[in-house]
């Protein structure tokens, strides 16, 4: 790039002898580290104008956002509004799949006090370290990871001294100290279950452009930032047990000229090795987490 | 911080545990600052670089294991990835591919690991990543070898 740049300056000099030479003997002003840094910095300071979990807002926010927008967005908001009363938005930094899961859970776990499920996915998680374990990670590498999700599990439910209100909630979701770490506490049992299910996930991910699951969990689950997709939703799905419903809004519409909004209920699969999870109307309870995908982002969405 | 201090200790503690195991690598932390460590590698055999001893500096930022330790070649080295004044390394890992999941140890197999099996095409060191890209193996070994020399082994005599 910096070649092209080069050229284009020495042409110019060309045709305007006459002119002073341009002053770019400097280039060694622009470190590589600079270079580096720039397009990560750009995303970042946009992102940065949302915390990392928002404020609960009525879903006519949503319809704001797209008031000169695609007529087919907008009647699919229509429809979104008959089903679900608000939106709670999280940072677009390629975490925001597993912030929404987080806060949903926790949030979940808060207003019901469910202790029966508790106690299932603390089950659950304990697994999730025996897979990593079993794959050769060492614990001090996750196990600080894990030891704050529990407290947060802990936490939400009440009645103990460590207890915290729905606000303390929000603040500790917002704070990278707490949000970052059990953000990369799902990445680890996300990876875990990946690894663990390799022949299962293979064909998902070897049209993508790792060559093996393994790179695919080094390169686009373990790192912060990566974003997620359905592999990473149906692994965590399936590791901790909790269904996940994904509503999308996008531009696609029927052919017969129809508006309706698709969802894909992520169910978790029963046995280890066995079954995917899809659709399925067969369960009776529905998915308690409803996320919002709209391409490349995930938010909280507030059922009626 | 504090977070970050409990992870250095157990990796120090796992590092004074096994040592030995690996005797291409020796991890020291630093007497007064466990942010600050440096290594010794071993140039890997069946390359430009074996024979040699290079030593690394580790600065560890505060929001470690989440953000990357920052490593440096304190020893001179002619390799495409690493920068021939500063010795910055070029290594996804130690950038954007960073996880938790890696610890200061398996950071230097790495990159003995990429001292092996350099990227030429993306260079730190255009002149040694040139000598490869253009097909001049020997080029590239001959100074590599002599950097090594140079700078990583015992002055004999």
């Amino acid at each position: 790039m910096q070649n092209n740049e080069e050229h284009v300056v020495d042409g110019e000099a060309e045709s305007a002898s006459s002119a002073p030479q341009p002053e770019f003997s400097d280039w060694a002003y622009y470190a590589d580290e600079d270079t580096m840094k720039q397009p990560n910095e750009i995303p970042a300071s946009e992102s940065e104008k949302i915390p990392f979990v928002g404020d609960k807002e009525p879903l006519s926010a949503l319809a704001a956002e797209y008031q000169s927008g695609s007529p087919i967005l907008l009647e699919k908001i229509k429809l979104l509004g008959e089903k679900f009363a608000a939106i709670r938005r999280t940072r677009g930094d390629g975490n925001c799949f597993f912030r929404s899961f987080m806060f949903s859970y926790l949030e979940h776990i808060l207003e019901t006090q469910d202790k029966a499920e508790v106690d299932r996915i603390t089950a659950n998680v304990e697994e999730c370290r025996r897979t990593l374990q079993g794959l050769g990670y060492i614990d001090f590498t996750f196990e600080d990871f894990f030891a704050l999700f529990l407290e947060q599990l802990e936490s939400v439910l009440q009645g103990h001294e460590t207890s915290i209100s729905h606000d303390d909630l929000l603040q500790r979701s917002r704070d990278p100290s707490v949000s970052d770490y059990v953000v990369m506490f799902f990445r680890f049992v996300t990876t875990g279950e990946i690894r663990k299910r390799s022949e299962f996930f293979e064909p998902f991910i070897m049209g993508l452009a790792s060559s093996t699951v393994e790179q695919f969990c080094k390169s686009s689950v373990e790192p912060m930032g990566e974003e997620s997709d359905h592999v990473h939703i149906t692994a965590l799905s399936d590791a901790l047990g909790v269904p996940i419903r994904v509503v999308y809004l996008d531009r696609s519409s029927c052919d017969n000229g129809g508006v309706n909004v698709n969802h894909h209920d992520f169910v978790p699969s029963s046995g280890d090795s066995s079954g995917s999870s899809s659709s399925s109307s067969s369960k009776t309870t529905e998915p308690f987490i409803v996320l919002l995908y709209r391409p490349g982002h995930y938010d909280i969405l507030y059922p009626k | 911080m504090q977070t970050s201090r409990a992870r250095l200790f157990k990796e120090y503690k796992e590092v004074q545990r096994e040592k030995g195991a690996d005797p291409d690598i020796q991890l020291v932390c630093d007497d007064s600052n466990i942010f600050k460590w440096t290594a010794l590698i071993k140039g890997p055999s069946d390359t430009p670089f074996e024979g040699g001893v290079f030593q690394l500096a580790f600065a560890i930022p505060e929001q470690y294991p989440l953000q990357p330790p920052q490593v440096r070649f304190l020893t001179k080295i002619f390799h495409p990835n690493v920068h021939f004044k500063t010795g910055e390394i070029c290594l996804d890992i130690l950038k954007n591919a960073w996880s938790p999941a890696w610890t200061l140890q398996s950071v230097c197999r790495a990159i003995i690991a990429l001292m092996a099996h350099p990227e030429p095409d993306s260079p730190l060191n255009c002149d040694s990543g040139n000598l490869l890209r253009s097909g001049d193996i020997r080029g590239y070994q001959s100074m590599a070898r002599m950097y090594t020399r140079l700078a990583a082994m015992p002055k004999k005599g």
